[in-house]
């Protein structure tokens, strides 16, 4: 289990900065940040635009494009994903819980910036809730500011599930599909995003495009929060330059060699690390799970699998029976059974693209990369005999 | 173009589609439709409203975008 104390800078400590000496309360915060320069929505734009920042939370939309695609009036509400579902991930609950007064900058900066009247921050871990409502004491904004409590379920932290819940329903992604920046909190244009991009927001819109840029891939200059766990001696949360290679990463946490898991539970499987550099799109929500050589690669994604399973919203039939097929498969696949394998492949075609939201396809995406990288592992089991290994559980899951 | 759409979180798998569109849905093993994703051509928009209008979910629809 990573606690949000671990917590670690390679290069130059941004949206990290000032957290060695611990949490961040108002008065810290502006001595380490300085204040919240008010700039307008069209600086706003093209300051995204300029240094090609994109959305923290997996997807990563480019942030410009949200903004543009909001209505010129009548943006309704700012909100601030704080879910973070994916159960590997720490990078938003710690910023929430030690640098709340960043993400609230990112928040309120841009909400004035768009005359919305709401700002509503969705989260999930309690110290987190607790800190960021502790910030709220701290300072005025003039403007409506909610915390709200959302459940862990991992697809509750989909956008639209999210607003869902804001507004009192259900936390589960609606059938239709709708764009937040059209008609999100209560069918109202809204900007939703990520509590690191907030956070990113918030240090862009102090330094400016030219310094943001200083660090980083000229694609997407800037840093970037990795959450790194597994088979590594120093989980935890680590703030990198974009672009940096792989291995760095892995060496700096003392991770064991072995293949690499990237982008969390939705991600894709390394077979190696070499030339591999961390950037949006692949590393998604920055989450980095190294495997190791002592544990049974198989057993380990079955768990994962079972987990994602259990996960499923419940609404979409081929969602929850593709994912209880595909548990079973693997089941079967890692006992040795042929027709496992066979089924997988089958039902590794019927989930994607089938549901209101992108589990399946997530499921499906870490699921192809697993046979593809652990081929050999594969033809081991489906002698009989296993590969030897024990399932250590490196990667959580199903307990 | 015409193209039909399925609300996952309505659709309940009946299956009534795939008989009336057998061109455009399949069922997959646990009875939930498969589409093939093609347009709807002018000449098949009857058919393929009479199955919108079929299904007991209301999880059919055709769009036009």
């Amino acid at each position: 289990m990573i606690t949000v104390d671990d917590t670690r800078v390679i290069g130059e400590a941004r949206v990290l900065a000032g957290l060695d000496q611990g949490r961040l309360d108002l008065q810290r915060h502006l001595l380490t940040h300085g204040s919240l320069p008010v700039l307008t929505r069209d600086q706003y734009t093209k300051l995204c635009e300029a240094v090609g920042l994109r959305g923290r939370g997996g997807a990563a939309f480019p942030v410009a494009l949200k903004l543009q695609d909001l209505p010129a009036r009548g943006v309704e509400a700012v909100v601030v994903n704080g879910s973070e579902s994916e159960p590997v991930s720490r990078k938003d609950r710690l910023l929430l819980t030690q640098s709340p007064h960043l993400v609230l900058d990112g928040a309120v900066g841009l909400a004035h910036a768009l005359g919305a009247p709401h700002v509503l921050i969705a989260v999930h871990d309690a110290r987190a809730a607790v800190s960021i409502r502790e910030a709220l004491m701290e300072r005025d904004d003039r403007l409506a500011i909610e915390v709200q409590e959302t459940p862990g379920r991992f697809v509750a932290g989909e956008a639209r599930a999210v607003l869902s819940a804001l507004e009192g329903g259900n936390a589960v992604p609606p059938g239709r599909r709708v764009l937040p920046t059209r008609k999100g909190y209560h069918r109202r244009p809204t900007f939703l995003s990520n509590v690191e991009t907030f956070a990113q927001l918030a240090v862009l819109a102090r330094l400016g495009s030219r310094g943001f840029s200083s660090t980083g891939l000229i694609s997407e200059p800037g840093t970037q929060l990795l959450t790194i766990d597994g088979a590594v001696q120093r989980p935890g949360v680590i703030e990198t330059p974009t672009g940096i290679p792989l291995d760095t990463v892995l060496q700096y946490a003392g991770a064991q060699a072995g293949p690499v898991l990237l982008g969390g539970y939705h991600g894709r499987w390394l077979p190696q690390t070499e030339g591999v550099t961390l950037q949006r799109p692949e590393v998604s929500a920055g989450i980095i799970l190294a495997l190791g050589s002592d544990t049974c690669p198989l057993g380990e994604i079955t768990r994962v699998t079972q987990w994602l399973s259990s996960q499923s919203a419940g609404q979409c039939g081929p969602c929850v029976f593709g994912l209880a097929a595909l548990v079973d498969d693997f089941a079967r696949l890692t006992a040795g059974d042929p027709r496992g394998w066979h089924d997988a492949h089958r039902h590794l075609g019927l989930v994607p693209g089938r549901g209101a939201c992108a589990h399946p396809d997530g499921t499906a995406r870490f699921l192809t990369s697993a046979l593809e990288v652990f081929d050999d592992d594969v033809q081991h089991h489906l002698t009989g005999r296993g590969c030897g290994r024990p399932v250590l559980g490196v990667l959580g899951g199903t307990r | 173009m015409n193209k039909l759409e399925i609300d996952w979180t309505r659709c309940d798998g009946h299956g009534l589609c795939a008989g009336l569109v057998p061109d455009d849905i399949l069922l997959d093993e646990w009875g939930f439709p498969v589409l093939r994703g093609r347009e709807i051509t002018a000449g098949e928009l009857s058919d393929a409203r009479r199955a919108v209008l079929a299904c007991p979910a209301l999880a059919l629809r055709l769009t036009n975008r």
